[in-house]
């Protein structure tokens, strides 16, 4: 019984044994073949996508690049003051989907914003709620390092305190983080520090590096540097890699011009428009005033200024010449408006063309002088008038000057001896030098917008008797400014026509030389003999003649002045202007200056700008260390003392000797540093009166600073001014300005 | 007699040292792997959002550590005592369970499913699983006792399944936990499969659930259900991946590209593209298909054979243990591994819609780690006493 209760529970042990083994057997069947299956699927999932699902890997990854801008390089004058240079600024920007990675993110994200730039915070809730996958969004525009750093700060202080409560807290309680759904664009803005300086040669540069009129465009290809990139790309592995070629920063250009003699210059243009506002007509002191200081030796134009003027910074402000009202009519109509603008923007010093007047006389007795024509010995009689093929044509005092000689003609101006001087050079001579003076060819400075007058000048087809009659006056035909003085140039200079240019090197941005531009000597015009002759008669006519009022107290100077009718020649509009060089014995400098219709009731009087040049000139010379050589009289010596501050007497007395006049002179100028007396108070500054620069260069910056404050010279950055131009606007006027 | 003394000494004193070291060796290796696999998918994640790039790794390496000693206290706890504990382990889990709505439950990761008591915390479905293993091995040995055939009367069916069905159902109306719910049967009728002799019940019940899915598959195809609930918006997700890529196939998807870009060898250990960001926490369900992508299809199946050993480990102690009860509670841990295994592969490989369910030993997850490990303490028990 019990055997076989034992047998039978044996059994059922056997049995339940056996059951068991078998269904593990069945069970682990079926899980190897759970398992062949998942495994035979993998290995299809693999086989047939596997071309397909790396694609698609690959293109989630990040290999969009990213450009890192290149700086454009600056400008900087002959002293290493800046004149334009590039700032990086940066854009914010919002990447919604980043931010967004945790929702827990967005609060303190937007509230960092806010604090941080000033947002409005439910403006942005809103736009993050209406673009939640947005990846690119401008928040804010070119704002400055610093303000950056405020929010990185701000960020930084923030994910410390989320971080360190993170840790503790879990689940919904945990903090978001400011991650990078935030991040910042780097741009480059381009800043003048002067503002106004030198507008016209410098120009501007608009959206993308791309410059416009001056400098700014005639060097825009080296200027530009080459942008960075960051990128991401497959290596032969498949493995995504990341690499940054960096931006080529641009050249910068060091140019002749010299900001102090062209604040001069541009303070006595704009005294002389002042003083002429509103005069005779309504409007400005005169339609142009073109100046330009030329290093006669060399090419280099040391400064180049027209008024009316504006400001680099602020291209589109009209606000000056215009009433709001006025300037709102003009914007409806695009066509007018950038007409208005392109007229302010252009360079009167080489783009406009006006015929040269009786400054051209120094020219035509260059050439009968070269050519033999005219040995110097020959007299004319003036009888105030002279008819040439049935034109009576008149001259410059119509009562008539009587008898002179060659040099006489040219100290009175006297248009009768001239045309005399004409008729005896010829057509074919005249024609000739007129070529070989450049007169109708461009210059090839280096400027944006310079004028061709090829079709303004006679040639030797179209210049009959009377061409040649009023030509030899240096009327009829047009010049440039630059072209007057290129050739002005080479007629004291010794005969080398220098091809006149505004950039001396090309600097990298570790400040090495790139390429040193030396002068280019053209040509031979005249001969040097001819040249000395030339001087000599050009001083007596500043000494003695016509010249008088453009000689600045204590140098000895010559020049020649010019009065030009305008078409149609009906005695009301003129050009008048005057040409001249310094010192007269060994001239260093060659000014010239032209006022284009000054706003006055009677026109045709040089004096308006010699008037000019003389003030210029007694300011200028004194800072090129060029010494004073003449006598003074009393009321000369006021009248410097006025302009450059008080002058220790005794020197100045040695000055006249002749004498030691170096160091007088040194001393003179270091009289005016401290002076400063208040009675030309002209300027905005009330050291503009004296000899020395308005402002002093900081040797550790480059930029100009008031040596009265230590403050840099006021910079009023608002490049974007005009709120109502959008920037597609700011592309316009490119194609139209460089059309010139 | 003396000769069978000797030779049950014998068997008593080799006994001592017959535990299954291949398989404590699997286990280790996986658990290594895992933490390699761990740190590889979740430093790049971690560092950006947590700031520590090995803040998962040492979160899990804790766990670890936490589940050696419950696998060193399983290996020498006599297992025979847990036989004591079966309507106790139905309670306990069910417990367990409910307090997950009391304020002891904590919500990570927007479920419901942790219990926090300071010192530790933990998900009740993982308790529930061993509690049904265990509950199920002692009594399907107790009703085996009673007579040949108790267990196949529907009472002893009810008593069989009924507590685990509970669990099951309380797990999926708790916790939201569906995986874990069909884990949970999948182990009770597993253990019952080997049980019993019969066929005709499985092969019945695998034909229901086969129609059933087949039902779901065609209402979810062919109607528009748009606005349904979640379950089923992963169904149509599974259906038709490359339609809702951005949303409920999101991840799926991902899963798919990484396995298809993987290639046989990988792109190497480290390499994947797929967890910068583009499979979030793929250290959790995911993390095999990170494993194919670094280690192509060698690795995927390196790691399947591994589980293949384990779990025929398993198999043959569970033949080989002396004692019913043991047998059992290796057939319930074995059926353990080898659903979870298949499930967690099978939803990477979109062979079956998504639900959460991590590879053992591999995935991140602290509460799974410790009980795996006792589980396995407890087979290696087992495996000291086999024939």
């Amino acid at each position: 019984m019990t055997a076989k209760k034992n047998k039978k529970r044996k059994n059922r042990n056997v049995n339940l044994q056996k059951v068991k083994t078998i269904k593990l057997a069945v069970m682990m069947l079926i899980i190897l073949l759970a398992f062949a299956g998942l495994g035979a699927r993998l290995y299809i999932l693999t086989r047939d996508n596997r071309n397909d699902y790396q694609k698609r890997i690959l293109s989630h990854l990040d290999y969009n690049s990213k450009t890192l801008p290149f700086k454009r390089g600056s400008i900087l004058d002959a002293n290493g003051t800046i004149l334009a240079a590039s700032e990086k600024v940066y854009n914010v920007i919002l990447d919604c989907k980043v931010m967004l990675d945790d929702e827990k993110n967005e609060e303190p994200m937007l509230a960092a914003l806010s604090e941080c730039f000033g947002l409005d915070r439910t403006e942005l809730s809103r736009y993050v709620k209406d673009n939640p996958t947005s990846q690119y969004y401008v928040l804010k525009r070119r704002i400055s390092y610093d303000e950056r750093q405020v929010f990185e700060e701000h960020k930084k202080a923030y994910n410390e305190q989320a971080r360190e409560h993170n840790a503790k807290a879990d689940g919904s309680e945990k903090m978001g983080v400011i991650n990078d759904g935030i991040w910042f664009e780097e741009e480059y803005i381009r800043r003048y520090p002067n503002n106004r300086l030198a507008c016209d040669v410098i120009g501007f540069t608009g959206t993308d590096n791309n410059g416009q009129f001056g400098l700014e465009e005639y060097y825009d290809d080296i200027l530009n540097g080459t942008n960075g990139r960051e990128y991401g790309y497959l290596n032969d592995d498949a493995i995504l890699e990341r690499t940054t070629v960096a931006a080529m920063d641009g050249y910068s250009i060091v140019s002749t011009i010299d900001a102090n003699i062209q604040a001069i210059v541009e303070k006595y243009i704009k005294q002389f428009n002042d003083e002429h506002m509103n005069e005779e007509r309504e409007g400005l002191g005169a339609y142009n005033i073109g100046f330009i200081i030329m290093d006669c030796n060399n090419g280099n134009v040391l400064s180049m200024a027209s008024y009316p003027d504006f400001d680099l910074n602020n291209p589109r402000d009209l606000s000056g010449y215009y009433t709001q009202e006025q300037i709102k009519e003009l914007q409806e109509d695009n066509e007018a408006y950038y007409k208005v603008l392109n007229e302010l923007w252009r360079n009167f010093c080489i783009s406009d063309t006006y015929e040269p007047g009786s400054t051209a006389k120094a020219l035509t007795l260059a050439t009968g002088i070269e050519t033999g024509r005219i040995v110097g010995n020959e007299t004319y009689e003036c009888g105030g008038l002279l008819t040439v093929a049935d034109h009576d044509i008149s001259c410059n005092v119509s009562s008539g000057h009587g008898t002179l000689d060659v040099g006489g003609s040219l100290q009175q101006s006297c248009n009768v001896a001239f045309m005399k001087m004409g008729e005896a050079i010829g057509v074919k001579n005249l024609v000739q030098f007129q070529r070989i003076f450049n007169i109708g060819l461009r210059t090839n400075i280096d400027l944006a917008g310079e004028a061709r007058t090829a079709s303004l000048v006679f040639s030797e087809d179209t210049m009959r008797a009377a061409e040649l009659a009023t030509a030899s006056f240096g009327q009829g035909y047009n010049v440039t400014m630059i072209e007057m003085a290129a050739a002005f140039s080479s007629v004291i200079n010794g005969g080398y026509y220098y091809e006149p240019h505004m950039v001396s090197k090309i600097i990298n941005s570790n400040g090495d030389t790139v390429r040193n531009i030396e002068p280019r000597v053209l040509k031979q015009t005249i001969s040097s003999t001819t040249s000395e002759q030339m001087r000599q008669y050009l001083y007596l006519t500043v000494a003695e003649g016509t010249g008088r009022t453009a000689r600045p107290a204590g140098y000895a100077i010559g020049g020649k002045t010019g009065t030009a009718e305008m078409v149609p020649r009906d005695k009301t509009n003129y050009v008048v202007s005057f040409i001249g060089f310094a010192p007269a014995d060994d001239p260093q400098i060659v000014v010239y200056c032209v006022i284009d219709r000054p706003n006055v009731a009677d026109q045709p009087h040089a004096t308006y700008a010699t008037a000019i040049v003389k003030s210029v000139l007694t300011e200028v010379l004194p800072y090129l260390h060029i010494s004073r050589t003449e006598e003074m009289t009393i009321a000369e010596q006021e009248e410097a003392e006025n302009l450059l501050g008080n002058l220790v007497g005794g020197t100045n007395k040695e000055d006249g000797n002749g004498d030691g006049s170096a160091d007088g002179e040194d001393g003179n100028g270091e009289g005016g540093e401290d002076g400063g007396n208040g009675e030309n108070g002209d300027g905005e500054n009330p050291d503009d009166d004296s000899g020395k620069p308005f402002y002093v260069v900081d040797p550790n910056t480059g930029e100009l600073i008031n040596p009265d404050t230590g403050e840099p010279a006021e910079m009023n950055y608002s490049y974007e001014g005009n709120g109502d131009n959008n920037e597609g606007d700011a592309q316009t006027p490119a194609g139209e300005g460089g059309a010139q | 007699m003396a000769k069978t003394m000797a030779k049950r000494q014998v068997q008593i004193r080799y006994s001592r040292h017959n535990m299954d070291y291949i398989l404590l060796t699997v286990v280790l290796f996986l658990i290594a792997f895992g933490l390699l696999m761990i740190y590889s998918t979740s430093s790049y994640e971690a560092g950006d959002k947590l700031g520590d790039s090995a803040f998962y790794l040492k979160k899990q390496l804790q766990s670890t550590i936490i589940g050696f000693f419950g696998l060193a206290f399983m290996i020498r706890f006599p297992y025979k005592y847990l036989q004591k504990f079966d309507s106790l382990a139905i309670i306990i889990s069910i417990v367990l369970l409910f307090l997950v709505m009391t304020p002891l439950g904590v919500t990570r990761n927007g479920a419901r499913r942790w219990l926090n008591f300071q010192i530790i915390s933990f998900q009740p479905a993982e308790v529930a699983k061993i509690g049904v293993i265990v509950y199920l091995a002692s009594i399907i040995q107790k009703l085996e006792g009673l007579g040949k055939n108790v267990i196949r009367t529907p009472k002893g069916i009810t008593i069989v399944m009924i507590p685990p069905t509970i669990i099951a159902a309380l797990i999926y109306g708790i916790t939201r936990n569906m995986s874990s719910a069909i884990i949970v049967m999948g182990i009770a009728v597993a253990m019952l499969f080997v049980a019993v002799p019969d066929y005709k019940w499985f092969v019945a019940m695998g034909a229901g659930v086969v129609a059933m899915v087949a039902a779901v598959v065609t209402y979810v195809s062919s109607s528009d259900t748009t606005g349904a609930g979640f379950r089923l918006a992963r169904v149509r997700a599974w259906l038709n991946p490359e339609a809702y890529s951005t949303d409920e196939a999101f991840q799926t998807l991902q899963a798919l590209y990484a396995i298809g870009s993987g290639g046989i060898w990988g792109k190497g250990l480290g390499q994947s593209m797929q967890k910068l960001g583009f499979l979030p926490e793929a250290q959790n369900d995911m993390i095999f298909s990170i494993i194919c992508e670094e280690l192509g299809l060698f690795g995927a199946m390196a790691i399947i054979l591994l589980f293949v050993i384990l779990i025929w480990s398993c198999m043959v102690i569970a033949n080989k243990a002396v004692d019913r009860f043991g047998s059992l509670l290796v057939v319930g841990v074995m059926s353990h591994y080898a659903i979870q295994v298949i499930l967690n592969i099978a939803v990477v490989t979109n062979t079956i819609p998504n639900t959460g369910i991590t590879l053992p030993f591999i995935s991140y997850g602290g509460t799974a780690t410790l009980f795996l490990l006792m589980e396995i303490g407890i087979v290696l028990n087992v495996s000291k006493g086999c024939k």
